[in-house]
Parts: C-alpha cells; structure tokens; sequence
C-alpha cells in the first residue's frame, strides 16, 4: 500500500530478518562437536511459536470471557481484549524490563487485517449495501475529508494558542497528517462492538460500510501528508500538489483498489467453475484469490481493503452457486475462524502496545483536544451530511439514528499502525501522536465500546429483527422490483431501479453463463433457492426431533408457550373477527398441558412411519470424509419429495376423512375391535373430523377430573366448535375456487405465521398432540396409520379441484350416518340445545359404551348443519370460560 | 417556450386539484411529455378539452426496454381505467403517484395486490400466485415446483385459513416486514 513509511517498514522488516538469522546462527555453534538425544531448539521454533502461543493465549481469554455471559453482555469483548493485553504486557514488562511484543504495522496489514475485511466484503448483505451505497459513499469520503481536515486544523489551532507543551514539535502539515489517520472509522473496532448492539441492519450497514469504504481516503490522505511532510515544511507551495492531482490520485486509488477487486473476483468465480473434479480445493482458491487481490493491490499502492471487500461480495454469488455444500461450509467457518482470531489478536495486541511507554510522549492538551474535536466534528460532519442525505433518502435518518452513527464512529488498529509507521526523523511529535493515538483508540473501543449498547437500548433505536427469509418477501421482493423498473421505463425514468433491472439482465444473459456452471445454473433461481432452503431446514428440523426423541419432546414443548404467547400477542382485530384466533389460542395452550412421557411415546411414533428417512441416511454419511455431491444431490431432492409427498398425504388424510364414510365405517369397527380404553374413539373420529383441538380439549378437561360444571362446559364446547370449524369452512366457501389446506393443521398457521420457516415443525407438533395425545395406544395408532393408507388407496388422487366437491358431499353423508347407527342420537341433539344437561347423558354413554364418544363427536357435526344458528349465541360465553380454565 | 407554458396551463387547467406535492406542477409536465413522446401523433399538445386520448397497450409493450420485463402487461391492466391495458394520461399519471414516496402505504399496499390479483376476483388465489411465480422464473420451474412454491406462500401468509390471500392478508403480511413496502417506490 506504501502507506509511506517505507524506511519503517524497510526496518521492520530487516528486524525481522535479522531475528531469522540469528536462529541458525545460534543453532550451528554447539551442533558440531556432540551428538544429543535431545536438543532444545528453541530458537529455531521461537517465531511461530510465540505467534501460536499469543493466539492459544487469546482464546483461552476468550472462553474465559464467555464464561460469564453477564460480562460479555455489558463489556463488549473488544474492550476485555484491550485490557487483557494491557495485563499481559504489564507482566512481560515486569518480567523482561522492556516491552517486547507490539503491533507491527507490517504484521497488521499484511496479515491480520485481510482476513476481517475478507469476511465482512463476503458476507455483506449486497443488496442493503447497494440499496445504500448513496449514503454509504458519502459517509466514507466527505465526511472522512471533512473529519481529517477538521481535525487537523483545529489542532493546529490549537498549538498555535499556544495551549500544548511546546515539546510538540508539529507544524500545519504534521497536523493535518494526524488528522488524516485519526479520522478515519476503523472497520475492525466498528464491527467488534455493532456486532454486539444489533441495531437495524440500515444503520448497521451505513457505518460499517463506510469504515471499509474510507480506506481509500485515508490512504491518499496520509500518503499525500506524509510526503508533504518529508519534503519539510519549507519547500510546500500550494502549487507543488494542486488539487486536481489529489482528486486524480484519489480516484485512482478508489476505483484502482475496485477494479483490482472485481478482476480477482471474476478470476475466482470463473476458476471455481471447473473445480467439479478437486471439490477439496475449492475452498483455498477463495481464500487465495482474495488474498493474492489483498497484496496485489498493495504492491501497487492501491486501496487494498477496497480490493478486497469488492473481491467478496461481487464473487460470493457466483462462488456459492458453483461450489459443493461441504466447501461452502468449510469457506464460512475457515473466513469466520480466521477472522474472528485476527481480531482477537489485534485487540489484544493494541492492549500490549500501549504498555510500551518508551514511544509514549503524554501532553494533555493534544490528547484532550484529539478527543474533543473527534466527537465534535464527527457529529457535526453527520449531521450536515444527513441533512443533505435525508432529501434523497426515502426512510430518513433521524434524529437517533444520527446520534449512534457519530457515537459510533469508532476508531482502532488502523490508526494505531499507521501513526507507529510515521517516520520519527520526519515527523518530529511522533511520539506524542503515537499516545494519543493510543488513548483515542482506547477511549473509543472501550469507553464508547461500553456505552454504545445502554444508549442504544436508552434511545431505543430499532433494532434489528433476526428474521430467515420468508417466501412471500422473496416472491414480492422479485415482482416489486420487476414491477418497478417496467414502471420506470414507461415513464422514461431512469432510475436505480431501471439500472439494478439492466444489471440483473446483464448478469442474467452474460455473466451468470459466463461464470456459472450449468448445472448450478438453474437452481440459482432464487425464489426457487429459498423454498429449498425453507424445505431442507424443516427437513432437517424434522430428522433432528426424529433422531432423539427425548430431547425432541422436551424441545417442543419449550416452544410452543412462546408460540402463544405470540400468537395472542399478534393476534389482530382482523383474526378476532373471524373467531378462529381462539380456537388457535387453545389449541396451543392445550399442547402445552399435555404429558410429557406420552407425548415422547407419540412423538416416537409418529416419527418412525414418518417420511423422512432419507435425511437419516443422510446425516449419516455426512460424517464419512467424503460424498460424492451428486449422490448429495440426489438426497436433497429425495428429502424433498418426501417433504412433498408428506404434504399431500396430509392434505389427502384430512380433507377426504371428513366426506368418506366407508372408512368411516371401517375405523368404528376398529374401535369396537380393539376396545380401546376410555374414550379414545372418540378422540380419534373428532381427528378424523378435523376437530383436532376441541376433542383435546375435551379430553384434557375430563382427564384433569375437574368439577362437573367444567365437564360440561367441555362437551358444549365441542359443539361450538365443531360449529366453528364448519363455518370456518363454509363462509368463505361461497369463493371456493382454491382447495383451502387450513384444515390441515387448524392451528398452526398463526404459529407459522410467526415463524414461518417453522412449517413442517409447527406441523408435526399439532400432529403429536392431537393424534395421539396421551390416551391413544400404540395399536391405535397403528389403526389410524393404516386407515389413512387405505384411505389413500381408496380415495383417488385428489386433484385439487375435487376437494370443495367432496366437502359438499360430506354434510349429507354425516347426516345420514349416526341416524343409520343408533337411535342415541335424537336425544343428544337435544342435549346439545341445553349444555348443562348434555354432560351427563354424554358422558355416561361414553363411559357405558364404545359407540358413545364417536355419537358426541358426530353429533354436533350433525347438529351444526340442522341447528347452525344455534351455535353461535352460546359461543362467546363458552369461550371465555374456556379459556379461563385453562389459563 | 410558449408551448411548455401553453402545455403547463393545459394542465393546470384540467388538474384543478394538483396542489398535493405528489403531482407537482414540473413533475406533471415531465410526464406530460413523456407521455406524448410515446405517441406525438395521437396526443395533442392542447388538452383543454379533456380529450378522449389512450395510449394503446401495443405502444408500451413495444418498448425495447420493457421487452424482458414479465409484469409490463399486468401492470398497463391495472393501472388503466378499463382494464385494458390502454392509458390515458390520467392513468399515465395515477401510476406515478401510487408508486411515489408519498403515497400512503394502504394505497400502495392496495395496487400491489391488485398487480398480483390476475383473475381480479380480489383475491390472490393460487392460480394467480402460480402466475407470478412462472413470470418471476420465466417458466424454468415444473407445474409442480411451482405448486408446491406456491402452496407455501399461500401457507405462510394466510391468516384467515381460506387458501388464498386477501387484501387482509396481503397489508398483514406487508406491514410484518417493515421496511417491505418502502422499496415500492420510485424516486424522480
């Protein structure tokens, strides 16, 4: 990058070399004359050693911090860093009288800081980065001009006033070069402590990309300072380096560092494209190519963070599409791994460097200063520039925003390694930037570090919402911008929309085919890329529950109070209105009571004919150390057509149970076979009706044995039900165009609606508790299984138009039916007009005989369909005293 | 200079009720233009008279930059009057409008769905979402893929159990993800 200091470095590096050469030198003296067994060869070990050893040292320290997660979430592990190094290097100091270890501006840029950057151009959200980059490019060079000259000047000023120690040997050009590299956002020290906030992802974004942006700012400014200030004041004329040479070197740094960027990146993308045969290699060109672009762009002075944050997030795309799941995994830990210890090591480094107080000179008043004009004139800079931004931007910035934006201009390594690359014989008040250097790092990264989270949580700025992709967003994401751009190109406007349609087409014809192999090619797609996704994690969710069924159960139940509690608190006027957000809200309170052990058992059961299998098979082989990636493939989409068939079976089960009686017919008579205890007919033919939650609650409540009021309340409440679920159907069914899947599972859909890639999970849950809750045998179960298969069998394929015919049908059908059966049925109808009485007839007959339960259950389907107005009267009522009972 | 005052006058005169910032007096001119550049020999510079002036589907699907684009029929459909796809300049203008930044967000909310809605049976029903999916993808997926895709948005977004999207539904969905409705705009 020659960030100028090309003697200092030069001596850096002869330092270094001469360490090399001193362990061979030391090594051949006493291996001649005798031969040992062994030998203590430190000093051939000694340099990676040490560097192994800081690296064990540091991580150690980490699992220490995280040890007590108090600590970690009020002290930003950055600031834990710093002070351990400060501890450390105060024992190496004690113990070797003089500080050994420092940051070593070398070791800093070519090694530590590639990897963080690496990282944060891979995994930058592209689209907000670029649906910002207006804000973003702003931030990075106005507001770093404005900061460096600001600052600059003002310290200037203020040792013309004479307020500093005059052993503050420094004229304009020293300031303005101070200036330079003490303005600049540090991309390491923002990402240490926003990691930790969580703001919104735009604020997030704004200030982290403009950290990595301003490289090249701070760049040209220090390299022009800096020879400005070796040519010595004297021989400064404003005419020597005019303006336009500076706007042109600027330029040439920002795009040069770009251009270096993009080329590697297509250079990346095009050789991953024929790495079909070495999937094992795939990974090192990610990391080679990125780092060859890091010190290519170095070696020719140009922006190398630019480089390298272009490399990463104009490859990824074309990476991820071309190489194998394994080595995508592999590139995110390795970049995470590897970044995460660099940034340990620098923290913990600066922590080290500062004890070193041979390249300190303290003067109060430039330290105060520093300090004062960096957080004023950030402010300031953000202020005006959001002025101004804030007329072009749709959502504002406000006032909030802005406050964390200039609190959170973080300053670190970057600053401190170039203020140690000054040139001491030139700049003759190195020493006193090298403190206050330290001390503003320090400040920021610890005391702002330490503050940022509580202010934050004091302003209460929007945070951001951990949210997987939904399908709807990426489906309306797509449509809206294509929407868009034909909108802007009828008008004749061309806008940001018109230019990102132009790209994608770009992309689409040339570049994708150019880079991409064919066969990743059309899965790329990425609505399509999502649905997998969203169907793998369930999948995957599934197999997880299924692979341990203990702790499955005990993970299940955990969620589902969340799940009401955000399903009540989400529940909308609009669901209220429809009256199934009750039926949801007990339905998932009902699950949470139920038994642990039994719900295991199910769970088990439904698990072993579960469709699933193949994920097994899967998980399985994932250990061995390789797959081939098309037998992986192929259980990808086997797991998926499981998913799908899953689904349909389902859909199949509880749509056409409703509507057929002959298996109706049949499942009575395996009930009468079995002679299951108590009710469990019941329980099942309610399933089988699509009652699912009211049987359960009605067999919660007659289990619990509460009073016999409550009792009551519970068989009344199934005809309410029943009568909901009917009406659920049939009042929108005057539309029914579509097959409605709600019956499927009634309830979970406000669940899913929370946490939408939960849908197979939610799914199965409703399925573990109603199926086969706590009564239900295993032969049951089996009966029940085998019923749906036969059904299936029976049933025709349905397409999805049948389903609204059969509905029709099946009210006729259950009409029919219980009369055929027994003659009970009149007098429970009229139970069912006065609840208080229904109780105890019902009850009896279920205890009495089998037939009993599965009377009552289809009874109020029957009843509904003669008396439906009836239902809705008693309805509210019954509600709340239902629910009542159960919270 | 005459004409753009003469044109400017035209249309002030016949949009009385342009003082909202959302047709601002140059914003209206510029599409005025625009809209007359599209067709000079069917729209008259003189607008006083209101006159009956469509645009025809044909001239906008004919544009080469909206040759790729899978929505430009649907939308010409719902942003004209009749439904038809031809635009007069209160069409022209009422586009615009919906999709600036100060259009409420029901409204804008309301529009999407109905680009959505092809049957216009106001809801999105899966035939409707399976259209969308098979324009975003330009038919690369199979009828089944497709159904399957769209049996999941349909699943993850309908709160009302009725298998299909209402407008209910759809401004549920938009309003969960908040910054969601606020791509759909356009800046001059």
């Amino acid at each position: 990058m020659g960030r100028g200091g090309a003697t200092e470095a030069a001596r850096e590096v002869g330092a270094a070399g001469r360490r090399g050469h001193a362990a061979p030198g030391g090594l051949s003296g006493p291996a001649a004359p005798r031969t040992e067994l062994l030998r203590w060869q430190w000093r051939e070990v000694q340099a990676p050693c040490l560097v192994a050893a800081w690296i064990l040292v540091a991580s150690l320290a980490k699992i220490v911090f995280h040890l007590s997660r108090k600590v970690t979430s009020i002290v930003p592990e950055s600031c834990l860093l710093i002070l351990l190094g400060l501890g450390l290097g105060g024992i190496v100091l004690a113990v070797a009288k003089k500080a050994e270890y420092q940051l070593e501006p070398n070791m800093f840029f070519l090694f530590l800081l590639p990897p963080i950057v690496l990282d944060s151009g891979y995994f930058m959200p592209s689209r907000l980065f670029f649906d910002n980059i207006g804000a973003i490019l702003t931030y990075a060079v106005v507001g770093t001009l404005w900061n460096s000259f600001a600052t600059g000047t003002a310290l200037w000023g203020l040792h013309r006033a004479g307020l500093m120690d005059p052993g503050v040997e420094a004229g304009l050009m020293d300031f303005l070069l101070f200036g330079s590299l003490i303005s600049a956002v540090d991309p390491v020290a923002v990402l240490a402590v926003f990691e930790e906030v969580h703001v919104n992802e735009t604020l997030f974004i704004i200030v982290f990309g403009e950290s990595l942006l301003n490289d090249a700012v701070t760049v040209v400014l220090y390299k022009v300072f800096n020879s400005f200030v070796e040519l010595g004041p004297a021989h400064i004329h404003a005419t020597d380096y005019p303006l336009h040479l500076f706007l042109s070197s600027f330029f040439l740094v920002s795009l040069g560092g770009t251009a270096v960027g993009l080329l590697f990146a297509f250079l990346l993308a095009l050789i991953t494209r024929f790495t079909k045969r070495v999937r094992i290699i795939e990974p090192l060109f990610v990391f080679l190519l990125a780092y060859v672009a890091y010190l290519a762009a170095e070696m020719v002075s140009l922006s190398a963070i630019l480089a390298v944050t272009f490399c990463g997030i104009c490859c990824k795309k074309y990476v991820e599409a071309n190489i194998s799941q394994k080595s995508r995994t592999t590139v995110k830990y390795t970049m995470k791994t590897l970044a995460s210890s660099s940034e340990t090591i620098i923290f913990m480094f600066l922590g080290i460097s500062a004890v070193d107080t041979s390249k300190w000179t303290w003067d109060t008043a430039l330290v105060l200063g520093t300090l004062f004009f960096i957080l004023l004139f950030r402010a300031v800079g953000v202020v005006l520039q959001t002025y101004v931004l804030n007329r072009f931007r749709l959502i504002p910035l406000d006032r909030i925003d802005q406050v964390v934006m200039s609190y959170g201009g973080l300053r670190g390594a970057v600053a401190f390694a170039l203020v140690i690359l000054l040139d001491r014989e030139k700049v003759k008040a190195k020493d006193y930037f090298v403190a206050t250097t330290i001390v503003v790092v320090f400040f920021t990264v610890i005391v702002q570090g330490l503050t940022i989270k509580p202010l934050v949580t004091w302003l209460k700025v929007k945070r951001s919402d951990h949210h997987k992709p939904t399908l709807n967003e990426e489906l309306h994401e797509h449509a809206f911008d294509h929407i868009l751009a034909a909108v802007e190109d009828i008008v004749g406007h061309h806008g940001y929309h018109y230019w990102r349609d132009k790209w994608e087409q770009f992309d689409k014809k040339y570049l994708s085919q150019l880079l991409m192999r064919k066969s990743a090619y059309r899965l790329r797609d990425e609505i399509w890329d999502v649905y997998y996704k969203l169907n793998i994690r369930d999948a995957i969710s599934f197999v997880d529950q299924g692979g341990h069924v203990h702790s499955a159960a005990k993970l299940a139940l955990p969620s589902m109070p969340s799940r009401t509690s955000m399903s009540e608190s989400s529940v909308t006027n609009l669901l209220r209105e429809s009256g199934s957000g009750a039926c949801l809200d007990l339905q998932v309170i009902d699950t949470v009571r139920s038994r642990r052990d039994k719900e295991d058992a199910a769970m088990h059961h439904v698990l072993r004919g579960s469709l699933y299998k193949p994920r097994r098979r899967y998980k399985a082989s994932y250990s061995r150390h390789f797959i081939s990636p098309d037998k992986q493939e192929r259980q990808d989409k086997e797991i998926f057509r499981q998913n799908m068939k899953r689904r349909l079976e389902t859909f199949k089960s509880t749509k056409h149970n409703v509507c057929s009686s002959k298996s109706k017919a049949r499942l009575k008579e395996k009930g009468r076979k079995k002679a299951s205890p108590s009710q469990a007919p019941a329980l099942f033919l309610a399933l089988r009706f699509g009652l699912p939650r009211d049987a359960v609650s009605e067999e919660e409540e007659s289990d619990s044995s509460e009073t016999e009021k409550e009792d009551d309340e519970g068989i009344v409440f199934v005809a309410r039900a029943t009568d909901e679920v009917l009406q659920g159907k049939t009042a929108p069914g005057s539309l029914d165009v579509c097959p409605s899947p709600c019956i499927i599972p009634p309830s979970p859909t406000l669940a899913e609606k929370e946490l939408p890639w939960k849908g197979d999970q939610a799914d199965l849950a409703v399925y573990v508790s109603s199926e086969t809750t706590k009564i239900v045998p295993v032969d049951m179960q089996k009966a029940w299984n085998q019923s749906i298969s036969s059904l299936e069998s029976i049933a025709s394929p349905p397409g999805t138009e049948s389903g609204p015919q059969h509905r029709r049908f099946a009210c006729p059908v259950l009409e029919e039916q219980p009369q055929s059966a027994s003659q009970v049925m009149p007098e429970q109808s009229s139970c069912f007009q006065f609840p208080s009485h229904v109780s105890k007839s019902g009850r009896s007959q279920s205890d009495s005989s089998p037939d009993g339960p599965e009377q009552q259950e289809l009874q109020p389907l029957m009843a509904t369909e003669e008396q439906g107005r009836m239902a809705p009267s008693v309805e509210p009522r019954w509600l709340m005293f239902n629910r009542a009972s159960h919270l | 200079m005459h004409q753009c005052r003469l044109i400017l006058w035209n249309i002030v005169l016949v949009y009385e009720n342009i003082n909202d910032s959302t047709k601002s007096l140059s914003l209206c001119l510029r599409l005025f233009y625009r809209y007359r550049d599209l067709a000079p020999q069917l729209v008259p510079l003189d607008y006083r008279g209101r006159p009956a002036v469509t645009l025809p589907y044909g001239l906008i699907a004919s544009m080469p930059e909206l040759k790729d684009n899978p929505f430009r029929q649907r939308i010409a459909e719902v942003f004209s009057e009749r439904g038809d796809g031809n635009m007069t300049l209160d069409d022209f203008l009422d586009m615009f409008s919906v999709l600036s930044e100060m259009a409420p967000r029901d409204l804008k909310a309301y529009y999407a769905f109905k680009i959505y809605d092809f049957n216009n049976d106001d809801y999105i029903c899966k035939s409707d979402l399976e259209k969308t999916v098979n324009k975003l993808t330009r038919n690369e997926l199979t009828p089944e893929e497709v159904s399957l895709a769209c049996d999941k948005v349909i699943y993850e977004a309908d709160v009302d159990n009725d298998g299909k999207l209402s407008l209910e539904d759809f401004q549920h969905m938009i309003l969960r993800a908040p910054d969601f409705l606020s791509t759909f705009h356009i800046r001059i």
